[in-house]
């Protein structure tokens, strides 16, 4: 190990409080507010949260439409399945996409996403161990190049965000981190009540999260918001470098 | 450490105004990043943006000063997660750290993320020294490093290099056809990097922010790069300064608004990712290990010192680099250190050393356009004001800025303007003495210090023939309408003065 490369902790701290003419730890005084919340102060919170998001719907859908359409999705929408399963057909076919993979969300049991794919001949992996039932082995190697090779990724979204036009994905049993990211198209479906209208509404659902699982809000957590883009050569933008060039949003509502 | 050329940013800054290459890049780059925004600031509004900034502010200032409590909570969380916590005091702790993490887990690949502080501590050399090929994956970062270069931007690393540059670069290194189109060239970069995100064993991060509340390392990034290095690879290290510490996972948000506005004037960049711990036992992939690196290297001395602490409360945007006079002309590598521009001005000499940057402060005219865009409002020209004052105040001749000549005069000065005759006297004597240098209305080359080192890059106004107060004395005060200087209301008479063509208003000797 490298314990013996570093510095001690107690050490590194107490050189800290030396910087700041302190000589013994203490938590802050006055408390930071934020910090100082319980869970039942959260619950309070979420329960405003969830009543503002009863009001007003369509109107949220919409904003996060045009909004999502500015930073780089195209977006649909699709109160009606099957208009959601049309668009996924219309973007496949134009595509002409061979390979496709998905993660194994609930939004998939409500959409009949895998009999499109089949029926237009696509090749369709699911990318979740539980699912392929199979062992270690193909659930790793073989399983990140089916990701590697796809032409399209299709994922749910955890939230998406009203403010930023963001889809937020949460990688875990069932979402691999590289659905939304390997292919070199991204194609997301979210669902009405999944939005939210903005970053701290995000961030107080994450918190609740993590107090409620003892302090675990899982791995990982990305925003995706619209494609892959660079300006490092003069500043001209290109899309599509290391993610995905080209990315799709259907809101189911 | 890296090569530290701080020391010579004057002659450096010579050599860039002259480069032709790098005024034509730096012309081209323009204002690009600052008009965007603007732009951006302007579809939230002012106010807003305004009241974002004081909250940030808030929070930073406030994390500093309790960041020993704020980084134990952090190792506390990242620790309950699965992770590791790494404290390095400098440099060299830093990469002996990382290398051992890489040596013990035979790691031969390794994938980055734009990192400043891994370019602080130069710790892709040290990589390299013990047997791992380390590859910048950001697409400016991925060009420097094969142009064997450092950033010259905190943001556009690469902003220094015209495409033509990228182009030949590209051809010779790995052998694709010329080509002008900068879409093929970022392709280029994709399918050269795609083989290695999956072949690599490990995949080094920066974080822009660490969340002590949940023990949470966050990235933002454009490419998706970020987000391979921190899912593809079975390890993933997070190396960063000490100072990048948030307490609460909702402080996030205001940060999120500030940064990519004020860094290219996107409302928020592609991605945001948040690396809570390695992957979970069920999650379908993610790095196995997490260890999270945390440097000071010279930041606890800017913490000190109160003067300096709120240089740390700095988010890395480069608004302050893309608004600087100075920066746009000389461009970043004049500066001689991984932090370029005004910013790079107050904390490089601190952290490489007061003698070793003494040019920097000087580096600015103090316009204060820095402060003003600034997210989190760091005031930045009072900083480099009192490093200013530190080097010329210095009892340390070889640290000491101000030269012989500049402060006798300085004495002298001070004895003439306390006395109303001196100062009479010291006029006539010093339009006597400039009149056989002006021509045209300028000295263009003045033959004693300090006005020489002034006119050795600039023209000097010359002197009017005429003082105001010899004007004031001969021509106003004798006027009717205006009797006194001292009698205050009457100097801006409504009659008019301003009409009054004086004669003596096109003489300048």
């Amino acid at each position: 190990m490298v314990e013996h490369l570093e510095t001690p902790r107690e050490e590194f701290l107490a050189s800290v409080r030396q910087a700041l003419g302190r000589s013994a730890a203490s938590p802050p005084v006055p408390p930071y507010p934020r910090l100082e919340e319980s869970l039942a102060d959260l619950e309070t919170l979420e329960r405003d949260l969830l009543a503002r998001l009863e009001t007003g719907r369509d109107a949220r859908l919409e904003a996060l439409a045009q909004t999502a359409a500015r930073r780089g999705w195209n977006v649909k929408r699709a109160p009606d399945p099957e208009e959601a399963l049309g668009y996924l057909d219309s973007v496949v076919t134009q595509l002409g996409v061979k390979r496709a993979v998905r993660s194994a969300e609930a939004v998939f049991q409500q959409l009949a996403v895998d009999s499109i794919l089949q029926r237009l001949g696509i090749e369709t992996t699911i990318i979740a161990r539980d699912e392929t039932g199979s062992d270690e082995n193909r659930s790793g190697a073989a399983l990140r190049q089916e990701m590697i090779d796809a032409d399209i990724g299709i994922t749910g979204a955890d939230y998406a965000v009203t403010e930023t036009g963001s889809v937020v994905v949460l990688p875990r049993a069932g979402l691999s981190r590289l659905v939304s990211l390997a292919p070199p198209v991204h194609l997301a479906l979210v669902r009405p009540q999944d939005v939210v209208d903005t970053l701290d509404d995000v961030f107080l659902l994450r918190r609740l999260d993590y107090y409620r699982n003892g302090g675990d809000m899982g791995s990982y957590l990305n925003f995706i918001t619209g494609p892959s883009r660079t300006a490092d050569i003069e500043q001209t933008l290109v899309v599509g470098v290391h993610g995905p060039k080209e990315v799709h949003m259907i809101i189911l509502g | 450490m890296p090569r530290v050329t701080t020391q010579n940013f004057f002659p450096a800054s010579v050599l860039a105004v002259q480069n032709a290459q790098l005024q034509e890049a730096l012309r081209r780059a323009g204002s690009g990043f600052d008009g965007a925004r603007r732009e951006a600031i302007e579809e939230v509004g002012q106010g807003s943006w305004d009241k974002w900034r004081e909250e940030a502010r808030q929070i930073k200032v406030h994390t500093l000063e309790h960041l020993d409590y704020y980084l134990e909570l952090l190792a506390e969380n990242v620790e309950r997660a699965g992770g590791h916590v790494h404290f390095a005091k400098d440099a060299a702790q830093a990469n002996a750290i990382v290398a051992e993490l890489a040596t013990s887990r035979r790691v031969k690949v390794a994938v980055k993320s734009k990192s400043m502080v891994s370019e602080e501590l130069n710790l892709n050399e040290v990589l390299e020294e013990n047997g791992v090929d380390v590859y910048e994956t950001d697409l400016g970062e991925y060009i420097i490093q094969l142009a064997g270069e450092t950033p010259s931007h905190l943001v556009a690393p690469a902003l220094h290099k015209t495409k033509e540059e990228v182009a030949q670069l590209l051809h010779q290194k790995l052998g694709v056809p010329l080509t002008d189109d900068i879409e093929a060239m970022a392709r280029v970069a994709r399918d050269v990097l795609r083989d290695k995100f999956f072949q690599a064993d490990l995949g080094i991060s920066g974080a822009n922010f660490l969340v002590a509340e949940t023990g949470t390392l966050v990235i933002i990034t454009n490419e998706g790069n970020g987000r391979l290095c921190t899912s593809a690879p079975p390890i993933h290290i997070g190396i960063t300064g000490m100072e990048k510490v948030i307490p609460s996972l909702q402080d996030l948000a205001v940060f999120l608004r500030l940064l990519p506005r004020s860094a290219t004037g996107q409302p928020l960049t592609s991605y945001v990712s948040m690396v809570s711990g390695p992957r979970r036992d069920g999650d379908e992939d993610g790095p196995e290990e997490f260890h999270l690196v945390l440097v000071d290297n010279g930041r606890s001395r800017l913490l000190a010192d109160p003067d300096l602490r709120e240089s740390l409360n700095c988010i890395r945007c480069g608004a302050c680099l893309n608004i600087c006079p100075v920066y746009q002309k000389v461009g970043g590598h004049a500066y001689g250190w991984v932090y370029p521009g005004p910013i790079g001005a107050v904390i490089s000499p601190t952290l490489v050393g007061l003698k070793q940057a003494k040019d920097l402060p000087f580096a600015s005219s103090l316009c204060g356009a820095c402060r003003e865009v600034c997210p989190v409002k760091i005031n930045i020209p009072r900083m480099l004001l009192h490093q200013r004052h530190l080097l010329s105040e210095s009892p340390d001749p070889a640290e000491r800025s101000v030269t012989l000549s500049e402060s006798l005069l300085a004495r002298l000065f001070t004895i003439v303007m306390s006395k109303p005759t001196l100062l009479a006297a010291a006029r006539k004597l010093v339009r006597l003495l400039a009149r056989p240098w002006a021509r045209n209305g300028t000295v263009r080359r003045a033959p004693l210090p300090p006005a020489s080192r002034w006119t050795h890059q600039r023209d000097l106004p010359a002197l009017p023939t005429r003082s105001f107060r010899d004007l004031w004395k001969q021509d106003l005060a004798s006027s009717d309408r205006v009797t006194d200087g001292r009698d205050s209301d009457s100097g801006v008479s409504p009659t008019g003065s301003s009409e009054d063509p004086s004669p003596n208003r096109s003489e300048d000797g």
